[in-house]
């Protein structure tokens, strides 16, 4: 009889770990709430740092994934999770003989951060906007004029205890650096600045690319968090921030106020700590097992985890997540049969 | 008849240090009172307030009437021991009086009056049957004592989740406190059984014991007992003044000097004493305390605030760990000023008052527009743009003109540094603002803010400047029709903000408009009693996640009545709850603002 192994998510690490599987010989099912697979890359445009199209990393994915026949079932979101089977939200319960969570993130919601006035005033976005925008092919204030200034912000729901947000995202300096890049290139007259508390550029080419947009495309970097924003009378927005390395207060006008917004847990994390021995961390996190062999191990036989689910990462540390798991799945399987 | 035995020694060293040491302390905290304090004594001495001040002792001192509110057993116990011990001592010196007529008594005579008195007739006098009525007095002290014992065991049945962690002094004390009634019971009980002049309870039981035994062991136990009875008296008093049975007499100078109208103030004084050593360490202050239902802090409460105040003990640990909400102010049974004292003491634990800090608000003004009504948002309102957006179309809606005193930046209302303890710099800050006020000649100050309120309406001098909180002007405005708000059919329920509430007294104005705008249920714990968001500026050594402990146990009473949506009247409050319920949160003026017409 054939195992059967059910993969909640179908983002980049659920697609790659469905691939894995197969090349092992072992059928899955991919459980996917919303209505296409891809995650949160299909609302990507560009890929750090290398620029390049989300589409280009995401195209070959689905297409390998279709072409290898792997059982897709868009619109079924998962409720509980369970070594041998997942609950649907539908009341279905599906079989398995393990389970990989792939459920991923939430991106931080910007409106818990009154302070900034995103959802309040018009020309605050965030950086899923900036994206959206840039897949949709303009972007452009309200007014429909170019902007002569746009500050973006670091750390929105990061390493913010006030949100109760205290790990870093990680990916979202990079994030930052790449718009404002972006930003200078569709708007070479425009001053970009970008508003930091620390830049941590961990992956390859990342410092690089952080010198090239102050070499380069000079955009400024300053060390101090906004406090407010508020608007001004000719519709544009006044921020307050203080320059720590200066040490002085600083006041200034933009056109756009680009949050740059960090990845909070999943929600449906605490509905699938449910299961008997799976845990969240402290900062909502699925717990593995341990964060050096076991890292995509959950401390129950039988459920696996990989890619955002457990931490902040970004694509490649994610794909590889999912091939990862699919090992540690085979070894399991093999090792029951 | 001869008032003298070996056994009276301890009691008579007892009440003579007791009294030495009590007089001592409340002529040296009188005399260093400041002059205006005095004088408020001597304009006062002769007024209703001396005889208002006679009857609350009464009821206070003696019945104890507030903590009868609090939990009716523990009242009673209270009253008992209180009460009933008085009444010992008046009666007994009535006793004595009807038996021996004018005759000076020694001050233990009536103490030891069954001791002393074999020898005369033991009948009623006056036709009172003196005997059964002291013991009917005892046996009503022994109830409380009783009651005492089994608060130790059960003190949830007595209203008390939490009790006081003693002291080694409080202990002794407590513990001679205890066997002082048994004693007496024992005592009298034996030599009612060799004499036969006890009452209904002593002479039943003496002469059971005179059943029991022969009379020379009687005579030994007798000896002992009154010796041990007169032991633990003096070793009671003895640890009196020095521990936290100095509360029975200290509440009553202290609610006489209250009643002449002195108060504590933000810089200590030497009426705190009297304050200080008033607390009984009764314990009521622990429970209401959300620090530690909710924070799991268990040794920062007012009862033990107070107490490391009083030995000299305080660590700015205790001191800076309070939300200043209120809770135990409203529920303490002496009425003491928890909040007061706790900030004059963080005053002298922090007040480092620097010249220059301050001097760039000189000549500083970025208010803008014209109008006889201000509106001051304050830094929370500030950082919640949503009510300074709503602000804006209600004043817009009532076609009021307003002055904005702060809206482009200004400078702090000064209450989160006095709450600090830096009265200094927070008296600067006060002072430019009520310069920025006159200067613009505003008549009526709107706040959103209930932090600013407080300050501008205790501290400010604004004289002809009416202040007002925003839910007290927006209802204002509805009834003089400038504001039409329609009703609607969403359920709300509202959390009163500690200053806003308790602090200022404002608890209709909110809900009345609530009313017009939707229905609104009330939580639990509500209007005075009303739970605190946990982000209070007042608490400047909670960490966030004490404070997010307290605001999700916030957000679930909340949200237990069943309410669509949570409105508050605070920016900080609205922030706070905000991050303890998935309900939305609103601010009163966002509510409005959306049923405006």
């Amino acid at each position: 009889m054939s195992k059967k192994v059910i993969i909640v998510g179908g983002g980049v690490a659920g697609m790659q770990a469905a691939l894995s599987l197969k090349g092992q010989g072992i059928d899955s099912v991919i459980v996917e709430k919303s209505d296409r697979l891809g995650g949160k890359l299909c609302d990507w445009h560009k890929l750090f740092p290398t620029f390049t199209p989300a589409s280009e990393v995401l195209g070959p994915l689905k297409e390998a994934v279709e072409r290898a026949g792997v059982e897709v079932r868009t619109g079924a979101e998962a409720e509980r999770i369970a070594p041998d089977s997942v609950l649907l939200k539908s009341g279905e319960r599906l079989s398995a003989d393990a389970v990989v969570v792939c459920s991923g993130f939430d991106l931080f919601d910007a409106r818990i951060k009154e302070e900034y006035g995103y959802g309040i005033y018009d020309n605050v976005y965030t950086t899923a906007d900036i994206e959206r925008m840039m897949n949709e092919g303009a972007v452009a204030l309200p007014g429909g004029h170019a902007p002569r200034r746009i500050a973006f912000l670091h750390c929105v729901g990061s390493r913010d205890e006030k949100v109760g947000q205290r790990h870093c995202s990680r990916v979202c300096c990079i994030t930052g650096v790449k718009q404002a890049m972006e930003m200078k290139t569709l708007f070479p007259q425009c001053e970009v600045y970008n508003f930091y508390m620390d830049i941590r550029m961990f992956g390859p080419g990342y410092e690089e690319l952080y010198r090239q947009a102050q070499e380069e495309y000079n955009i400024h970097f300053v060390r101090g968090r906004i406090s407010e924003a508020s608007p001004t009378f000719d519709g544009r927005l006044q921020i307050k921030a203080e320059d720590t390395l200066v040490g002085r207060p600083l006041k200034m006008s933009v056109d756009m106020l680009v949050l740059i917004i960090g990845m909070r847990a999943g929600e449906s994390n605490g509905r699938f700590a449910q299961c008997p021995g799976v845990g969240c961390a402290s900062n909502g996190f699925l717990a593995p097992a341990d964060l050096f062999s076991g890292s995509v191990l959950s401390p129950v036989e039988g459920v696996f985890y990989a890619g955002t689910v457990t931490a902040p990462k970004n694509v490649g540390e994610s794909m590889s997540e999912g091939a990862y798991a699919a090992l540690r799945v085979a070894e399991y399987l093999g090792a029951r049969s | 008849m001869n008032f003298y035995d070996g056994f009276i020694i301890p009691f008579v060293v007892g009440c003579a240090v007791l009294f030495t040491v009590v007089l001592y302390k409340y002529v040296r905290w009188f005399v260093r009172l400041p002059a205006a304090d005095k004088r408020l004594v001597r304009r006062n001495f002769f007024s209703m307030q001396t005889l208002r001040g006679i009857g609350e002792v009464f009821s206070e001192c003696l019945l104890h009437r507030r903590i009868f509110r609090v939990n009716p057993l523990l009242g009673y116990m209270h009253m008992s021991l209180a009460f009933g011990w008085f009444l010992l001592i008046v009666v007994g010196w009535i006793e004595t009086i009807a038996y021996l007529g004018g005759r000076l008594v020694p001050i233990h005579g009536h103490v030891f009056f069954k001791y002393f008195s074999t020898s005369l007739p033991h009948h009623p006098v006056w036709g009172i049957d003196f005997s059964s009525v002291m013991d009917a007095l005892l046996l009503f002290v022994l109830s409380g004592v009783l009651l005492a014992w089994f608060k130790r065991l059960r003190s949830r049945a007595m209203g008390l989740r939490r009790t006081t962690k003693h002291t080694l002094g409080d202990r002794v004390a407590l513990s001679a406190l205890w066997f002082v009634f048994p004693l007496r019971l024992l005592a009298e009980s034996l030599t009612s059984a060799i004499f036969h002049n006890g009452g209904f309870l002593t002479g039943a039981i003496g002469d059971a014991l005179a059943a029991a035994m022969p009379l020379r062991t009687l005579s030994t136990l007798e000896s002992s007992a009154w010796w041990l009875y007169s032991c633990a008296l003096g070793v009671f008093f003895v640890s009196m003044p020095f521990s936290r049975y100095m509360h029975i007499f200290t509440e009553v100078p202290l609610i006489f000097l209250r009643r002449w109208g002195i108060r504590s103030g933000e810089k200590p004084k030497s009426f705190d004493h009297f304050q200080l050593e008033a607390c009984s360490r009764c314990g009521i202050c622990i429970d209401p305390c959300q620090l530690q239902r909710d924070a799991g802090f268990n040794n920062v409460q007012s009862v033990y605030f107070i107490r490391d105040r009083r030995y000299n003990m305080l660590r700015p640990e205790v001191a800076d760990n309070c939300l200043m909400c209120g809770r135990c102010e409203q529920r303490c049974p002496v009425g003491l000023d928890l909040n007061t004292l706790r900030l004059n003491s963080r005053s002298r634990l922090h007040d480092t008052p620097s010249d220059r800090r301050y001097d760039y608000t000189a000549g500083i003004d970025r208010s803008s527009g014209t109008g006889k009504t201000g509106y001051f948002a304050g830094c929370m309102t500030l950082l919640s743009p949503k009510i300074l957006r709503a602000m804006e179309r209600i004043f817009n809606a009532s076609g009021e003109e307003v002055w904005w005193a702060d809206r482009e930046g200004g400078v702090c209302c000064g209450r989160p540094l006095k709450l600090a303890g830096e009265t200094n710099a927070a008296t600067r800050m006060m002072r430019y603002n009520e310069e920025l006020f006159r200067r613009h000649g505003i008549t009526t100050l709107v706040t959103s803010c209930p932090i600013c309120l407080r300050v501008f309406r205790e501290d400010y001098r604004l004289e002809g400047i009416e202040v007002l909180h925003h839910s007290e002007y927006i209802l204002r405005l509805a009834k003089a029709g400038r504001l039409q708000i329609e009703p609607g059919e969403e359920l709300f329920t509202y959390h009163d903000p500690c200053e806003l509430g308790r602090g200022c007294g404002i608890y209709e104005e909110p809900r009345e408009l609530i009313r017009c705008a939707g229905k609104l249920v009330e939580p639990a714990e509500t209007r005075e009693e009303a739970l605190c968001c946990g982000s209070s500026v007042a608490n400047t050594a909670l960490n966030d996640l004490g404070q997010q402990r307290i605001a999700r146990s916030v957000g679930a009473s909340l949200g237990e009545t069943g309410a669509d949506a949570i409105v508050t009247a605070c920016p900080l409050c609205k922030k706070a709850i905000a991050r303890g319920t998935d309900r939305p949160v609103y601010d009163l003026a966002e509510v409005v603002e959306r049923h405006l017409a």
